[in-house]
């Protein structure tokens, strides 16, 4: 996986290159705008690669400051998005060397080893359906509406992201919140197609499990 | 095709969910883990559920930027802008 494949198929928008005439002519809305999209999910980029999140904060102050002076040579061969993160990532992994945090992804180990719902759901190995559901889980389909996608259960779902570890959090972040593709979190984080999966598996896993918490109590 | 006498367990759907909704599982897996489904009432549940998960995710929509942090990145800004 590398970044070029990513690019092709990846142009700013309209409305990003709007964005982008408006940025260049100064206007501080334009920034405004381009921060309550990206900053959030810029922090998450970085905070897979420092150690704190008060260096993350650095990092992405940094990036914004190379967005900006780097601004009038973009040339829209990728993204808008695409580009500020690969930013984000330089000055990240910069960081990182001279904090010493040579292993940027140290929690990809143990994300395999996690299981995604306790074992103790699960009928034992000498019950004669073993592995099979103790309990059923609950059908959230015969739920209304607005208890799944209500403020109390949106929240909940927050919170649970907000307690993943880094680089999970990161990965669902850019998936699930903003909407990115497989192929484009792999290039920004550079991790293989199979690690993106692994840390987005544990990161929906333990959601769901927090979600459960919530609606069933 | 998957050997009819091959099973997998609800404590392997759990696992196997994420690559399925991918459409990132081998064909055979893939079409155990939907025999699967044909007969276990709890793992449609659970499958829904992760699917629902995503949709609840996809709403939160990020945080809002805190207000300090706004106006530190503003304060970048017009630094640029002057220069």
């Amino acid at each position: 996986m590398t970044g070029t494949g990513v690019e092709e198929h990846n142009v700013p928008s309209p409305e990003e290159a709007d964005l982008l005439v408006r940025l260049r002519a100064g206007d501080e809305r334009a920034f405004e705008a381009l921060v309550e999209r990206h900053h959030t999910m810029m922090i998450a980029v970085a905070r897979a690669y420092v150690k704190t999140h008060a260096a993350a904060e650095e990092v992405v102050q940094d990036a914004w400051l190379g967005v900006l002076k780097g601004i009038d040579r973009f040339e829209a061969r990728s993204s808008l998005k695409t580009w500020i993160v690969r930013i984000v990532v330089n000055n990240a992994r910069t960081r990182a060397v001279r904090d010493a945090r040579s292993v940027p992804f140290s929690s990809l180990a143990s994300a395999h080893e996690e299981a995604a719902v306790s074992p103790d759901r699960f009928r034992g190995p000498d019950d004669s359906f073993a592995g099979h559901w103790t309990r059923y889980p609950r059908d959230w389909r015969s739920l209304p509406e607005e208890v799944l996608l209500g403020q109390e259960t949106i929240g909940a779902a927050m919170r649970a992201i907000h307690e993943l570890p880094d680089i999970q959090q990161a990965v669902i972040s850019m998936r699930d919140v903003d909407g990115w593709t497989g192929e484009e979190v792999c290039a920004a984080l550079n991790i293989t197609p199979g690690n993106q999966r692994v840390l987005l598996h544990r990161a929906r896993s333990r959601v769901r499990a927090a979600l459960e918490r919530h609606i069933d109590g | 095709m998957a050997d009819p006498g091959q099973h997998i367990t609800c404590q392997d759907v759990v696992e196997l969910v994420t690559d399925y909704l991918e459409v990132a599982l081998p064909p055979d897996d893939a079409a155990l883990l939907e025999q699967h489904l044909n007969f276990c009432e709890g793992c449609v549940f659970y499958v829904d559920q992760m699917r629902t998960t995503v949709q609840t995710v996809g709403r939160a929509g990020g945080p809002d930027v805190p207000d300090d942090t706004r106006q530190r990145l503003l304060a970048v800004f017009r630094d640029w802008n002057r220069s």
